[in-house]
């Protein structure tokens, strides 16, 4: 199926060093989250869901991962013949000695010659670190119909907050007048998520000069937006009120899967209409032992459950054992709480396991407790 | 290029499982919640190498073709395996017609133009794991014309009943194929599982169809004991074979023991499916879960015990789902009590008080049914 004439590239370089032990090993992006999907889903799946055929990924660290991931666009339903998912690293290029992207901006530069084969009208710039759901092609209709060349998505966020974010401040119309990047006093409460729908004639042309500014740091924030608004291009604002989550640090991450326990999850992951794909593991269902007690929890396939879990989540084939205890606490693929451990307020990382007995996290803590190494428990 | 070729025979033609049949064919039938009764033997061929699979359809394709797909769940190679769908249906002119030769002779111009040597012939209904590769190297070895597979039980009086059994000489040579009448307690329960070498496997066709329409092939087989070697060979590990409501709904429920399903579900012996990209699944505030098996996407306010729960399920505050087997997409209203039954896809049962039946006669809910 043939229908979007907008290419989406996701930016998903980012190291996500303030996910500590969690981005040792893989790029933020592929960091797992709700029981079975990875950050990186959440876009992929939009898009799939928004009607656009073609998505390039741009990495940089610790791509292994996160490359043999993305490469099966399948997952996504990105495999058609008109469809695909493209990992795109930097490259060495005969004429220009690049092989890292020298910003976001340079990453979409580098790859000037990709969005070209596909010839798109509109290009849509995503994070790869967020969690959410939106639909791009409402967006794209609302570019179309300001006569934009650059729609940004913006979200509320609290007044207090507002300086810790990229605020766009707008006009009556919507009209981007101004982009503070945390500002000390905000004018606007309306920030940035990092979305951009760009005619992609306009950028293409901003890109080219902006590659030979030597004064540039090749950055959306820094160098592109502000080159738009001093060359009065017209950019409009796009509202987003829905569920949005950057899961930058360990705790919003654990909060995050938190937010999936409501009975009304803002998130609804359970839309039949707007469902997040992700790769399918082959194990049996989740196993439910008979001494097993569960209170407040999200659980998927492949775990098995025989002690006591209370307002946790459980990712795919984690275990926990006969009389351990499990409480606001998320245990990440292959996490295994042996009989009698007591995990609190934690976040176990993939394929951890907490031995016999042992306990880890406390429920008074301030901030949750990472456990990214075995723990050792009673012999 | 593996040595054999796969067949996954159509079990409706031989089988009748009351209820759920008059939906689906059994191949389709969900198992332990997220898989469908096909997906263990076109696993188990996929596991062993052997990627062309010739898939026998009876009555009621639809949920089969588009469970199957392209059968790229499967890992198998798109290019160079092949997973063929053959539909054949005699319709009601006598049942006794819709035989497993006479779908066989309707595609005998497939089966004869396939490249491999030997074939291995196993049906949907019979639930297990088994390496077909080293299966067929056992019988190649044994120089045998035809091999059979058997699991040994012990309690063939009571289950087993619909099954076949093999007669054995001392050497495992086969003397006969019967019916289990549950006459005896220990029983090599045929699992309608055959290999020969293809040339064979057509010959005996040809000549079972026009011998009499009636035939089935391990009649057939059986009728020729005397002129061929055929030998059986001993399966151990889990098995589960689906000919009635009741082995429907029992086998389901062997596998919420955890040693049990484990055996089945080997984490290197994978079994694939269809995904459906459902999410986890909720469990809220007064949900009681204890021994069973719960697929994604469902919501959980209610109890379950003893029971396999499908995919997306609906589960509601006060239900109670005792030894049951809930299909996908059911929804158990407020303060309903289940009792050993078999509820079938997309049913409702929000009006009912209880529905409960004795443990020896699962009852059944029809799918997309209202109670």
């Amino acid at each position: 199926m043939s229908q979007s004439n907008m290419l989406a590239m996701i930016l998903a370089g980012g190291r996500g060093s303030r996910l500590l032990d969690l981005t040792n090993k893989v790029a933020k992006p592929a960091v797992s989250f709700g029981g079975k999907y990875r950050i990186i889903d959440f876009p992929l799946s939009n898009c799939a869901n928004s009607g656009i055929d073609v998505v390039g990924v741009l990495t940089q660290y610790e791509s292994v991962v996160l490359n043999s991931y993305v490469a099966a666009g399948g997952r996504w339903g990105l495999d058609t013949k008109d469809s695909g998912v493209f990992v795109l690293p930097p490259r060495e290029k005969a004429d220009e000695g690049f092989n890292v992207y020298r910003g976001t901006a340079d990453a979409i530069s580098q790859n000037i010659d990709f969005i070209d084969s596909y010839n798109p009208d509109y290009l849509l710039i995503l994070s790869g670190d967020h969690i959410y759901k939106m639909d791009y092609d409402d967006m794209l209709n609302y570019h179309k119909a300001q006569n934009a060349e650059l729609t940004v998505a913006v979200r509320p966020v609290p007044w207090k907050e507002a300086s810790r974010f990229g605020i766009m401040n707008t006009d009556g119309n919507g009209t981007i007048t101004e982009f503070q990047e945390k500002p000390k006093e905000p004018k606007s409460n309306l920030a940035s998520m990092g979305i951009y729908i760009f005619t992609w004639k306009t950028l293409k042309k901003v890109l080219l000069a902006d590659m030979k500014n030597p004064d540039s740091s090749h950055d959306f924030g820094n160098d592109v937006i502000p080159e738009f608004l001093n060359t009065g291009k017209k950019m409009v604002a796009y509202k987003f009120e829905g569920y949005w989550k950057d899961v930058g640090t360990i705790d919003s991450l654990w909060e995050a899967n938190m937010d999936l326990l409501g009975k009304r999850s803002e998130l609804n992951m359970d839309d039949p209409s707007w469902k997040i794909y992700t790769s399918d593991a082959s194990t049996l269902p989740q196993l439910i032992g008979p001494d097993a007690l569960i209170d407040r929890a999200y659980i998927t396939q492949g775990c098995i459950v025989f002690g006591e879990v209370h307002h946790s989540v459980l990712f795919t084939e984690s275990q926990i054992g006969e009389g351990a205890v499990v409480t606001d606490s998320v245990l990440m693929p292959g996490a295994i709480v042996e009989a009698g451990a007591k995990v609190t307020r934690a976040l176990v990382a993939d394929g951890v396991r907490i031995g016999k007995g042992a306990v880890v996290g406390s429920a008074d803590s301030e901030n949750i407790t990472l456990v990214a190494k075995r723990v050792k428990g009673e012999e | 290029m593996a040595k054999a070729f796969g067949i996954v025979t159509a079990a409706s033609n031989r089988y009748v499982v009351e209820g759920m049949q008059e939906y689906r064919p059994i191949s389709s039938f969900s198992f332990a919640g997220r898989y469908r009764l096909v997906d263990f033997p076109i696993s188990n061929f996929s596991n062993s190498g052997i990627d062309r699979i010739q898939v026998y359809i009876s009555g009621n394709p639809r949920s089969l073709v588009e469970h199957l797909g392209t059968g790229r769940q499967y890992n198998i190679n798109s290019k160079r395996g092949k997973l063929q769908l053959l539909f054949h249906d005699e319709g009601n002119i006598n049942r006794l017609y819709n035989t497993d030769i006479a779908a066989f002779m309707d595609s005998i111009d497939l089966i004869e133009r396939t490249r491999e040597e030997y074939v291995i012939i196993t049906s949907s209904n019979m639930v297990f794991r088994e390496d077909f590769s080293a299966l067929l190297d056992q019988h190649i070895k044994s120089e045998a014309d035809i091999s059979l597979l058997y699991h040994r039980v012990d309690n063939a009086c009571d289950a087993f009943r619909g099954c076949s059994v093999l007669n054995l000489n001392r050497q495992k040579g086969v003397l006969g194929i019967e019916m289990n009448m549950g006459n005896a307690k220990d029983r090599n329960i045929f699992m309608d599982t055959f290999v020969m070498k293809k040339a064979l496997f057509v010959e005996l066709i040809k000549k079972a169809a026009k011998t009499s329409s009636m035939y089935h092939l391990s009649r057939f087989v059986s009728s020729e004991a005397e002129t061929y070697d055929i030998r059986g060979i001993q399966h151990k590990g889990y098995f589960a074979a689906i000919t009635d409501l009741k082995s429907y709904y029992d086998a389901n429920l062997s596998l919420i023991d955890s040693e049990t399903a484990r055996s089945l579900f080997d984490g290197k012996w994978l079994i694939y499916t269809q995904t459906t990209d459902s999410c986890p699944t909720q469990y809220f505030e007064g949900a009681s879960v204890k021994k069973s098996m719960v697929s994604n996407g469902c919501h959980i306010e209610g109890t379950i015990e003893n029971s396999v729960i499908g995919r997306g399920v609906k589960v509601g505050k006060g239900a109670v789902i005792r030894n049951s087997v809930v299909l996908a997409y059911a929804q158990i209203g407020k303060d309903v009590v289940i009792e050993n039954q078999v509820i079938d896809k997309w049913a409702r049962v929000i009006h009912a008080n209880e529905v409960i039946s004795d443990a020896d006669k699962p009852g059944y809910v029809r799918r997309d049914d209202t109670l």
